[in-house]
């Protein structure tokens, strides 16, 4: 007997990862989805971001194959931290998504930072039910991993160049970024810093910031409802845009 | 690995649903954005469906082209994976129309009568 079906393999990830918006949008959080090589700097980033952000609240799910040590790098720096090991496993699915916010009161929180297994193939795959989509490129990588990992790259709404304090002494090709770019993705924001310098850091906290007001007024619209909790102040200030953001080439590259 | 183990829930669904007591071949379609290797893929699935109703199935891998949609003008055009402009108006903002889902689309299976 032939059965003809069409059902998408990940539909199942793809559930579970509606259902974690609805859960996050419920209670307000902005997700975001970090994805990276390891050691771009991802934990360094939250380290250095999360207390700019105050006085809002951000609780991180943090992906590793093993140990507890980025966890314990954002211990008593984010209101909550929960550690996902993996195993064996590449990258976060939205099942562990939905796990770990089981052990996070979502009420007492403004952003979750979902720190993803340092990979740049197999995380992109994965919809965990974030919001947005954050990609990492370190100079110490190289300028041509735009072209090389363009899956990473295509469905991010913010690219941060980070490290850039490094790019004096390395061989980094910031131009040949921009131009990968303009054919991976010419919608998202660029952004160039270096969390231990602190080097373009207000432009990221800013856009931040910036999200987290659309989101808010995008999910107090979906409740038909006013408001709730947490969200007032933000929902009505104006905030600059973050230098360098947008789509015009142009602007891009100051290295 | 985590795709080859999706699939075997979903064939282990199907095969209840259908009495099946053998799973002999899956066909799946797999988009070229996925990046999945069909070699590596059939693999995971022979490891995933060792001792489920579809153990020792032949697994058929079709591979789909990328198809994208310009989200600034609308123009849907066949690409590749490393380029995504547009090419009317060469803005690279895209949704993707095909060859970016992996779908298991045929599955032959042997019911108690056969």
């Amino acid at each position: 007997m032939k059965i003809k079906v069409i059902e998408s393999v990940l539909k199942a990830n793809d559930a579970v990862a509606q259902a974690n918006r609805a859960r996050l949008d419920a209670a307000g959080v902005l997700a975001l989805n970090l994805m990276s090589a390891p050691g771009s700097g991802k934990t360094t980033l939250l380290e250095k971001t999360i207390p700019a952000l105050v006085p809002q609240r951000c609780a991180v799910l943090v992906g590793d194959l093993q140990t507890t040590r980025d966890a314990e790098r954002l211990d008593g720096i984010a209101a909550e931290v929960v550690q996902i090991n993996t195993g064996t496993g590449c990258h976060l699915t939205a099942t562990q998504v939905a796990a770990g916010l089981t052990s996070l009161d979502l009420s007492g929180i403004d952003y979750l930072f979902i720190e993803n297994v340092g990979n740049m193939v197999c995380p992109a795959a994965f919809d965990l039910g974030e919001h947005l989509r954050v990609a990492l490129l370190s100079t110490p990588e190289g300028s041509d991993k735009v072209a090389k990992y363009p899956t990473l790259f295509q469905p991010a709404d913010a690219i941060l160049l980070t490290k850039v304090d490094l790019s004096a002494i390395l061989d980094f090709r910031s131009r040949k970024v921009y131009e990968d770019l303009s054919r991976v993705n010419s919608r998202a924001v660029l952004l160039e810093l270096s969390a231990q310098t602190g080097l373009g850091m207000e432009p990221w906290v800013t856009w931040l910031r910036q999200q987290r007001c659309e989101h808010a007024g995008v999910a107090a619209a979906r409740r038909a409802q006013p408001p709730g909790r947490g969200g007032g102040a933000l929902e009505t200030e104006e905030l600059p845009r973050p230098a360098h953001a947008g789509p015009d080439l142009s602007q891009r590259g100051s290295l | 690995m985590s795709i080859a183990l999706s699939l075997v829930e979903q064939l282990q669904r199907l095969a209840a649903e259908h009495q099946a007591v053998r799973i002999t071949e899956v066909e799946v379609r797999c988009g070229v954005l996925r990046q999945v290797a069909p070699a590596a893929l059939e693999l995971a699935f022979t490891a995933a469906t060792a001792e489920t109703v579809a153990a020792g199935a032949n697994l058929k891998v079709i591979e789909e082209g990328l198809v994208a949609r310009c989200r600034a003008c609308g123009t849907e055009f066949a690409t590749e994976i490393d380029d995504y402009s547009c090419p009317t108006c060469q803005q690279a903002d895209v949704e993707f129309v095909a060859g970016h889902d992996i779908v298991l689309t045929a599955v032959v299976c042997e019911t108690p009568d056969r």
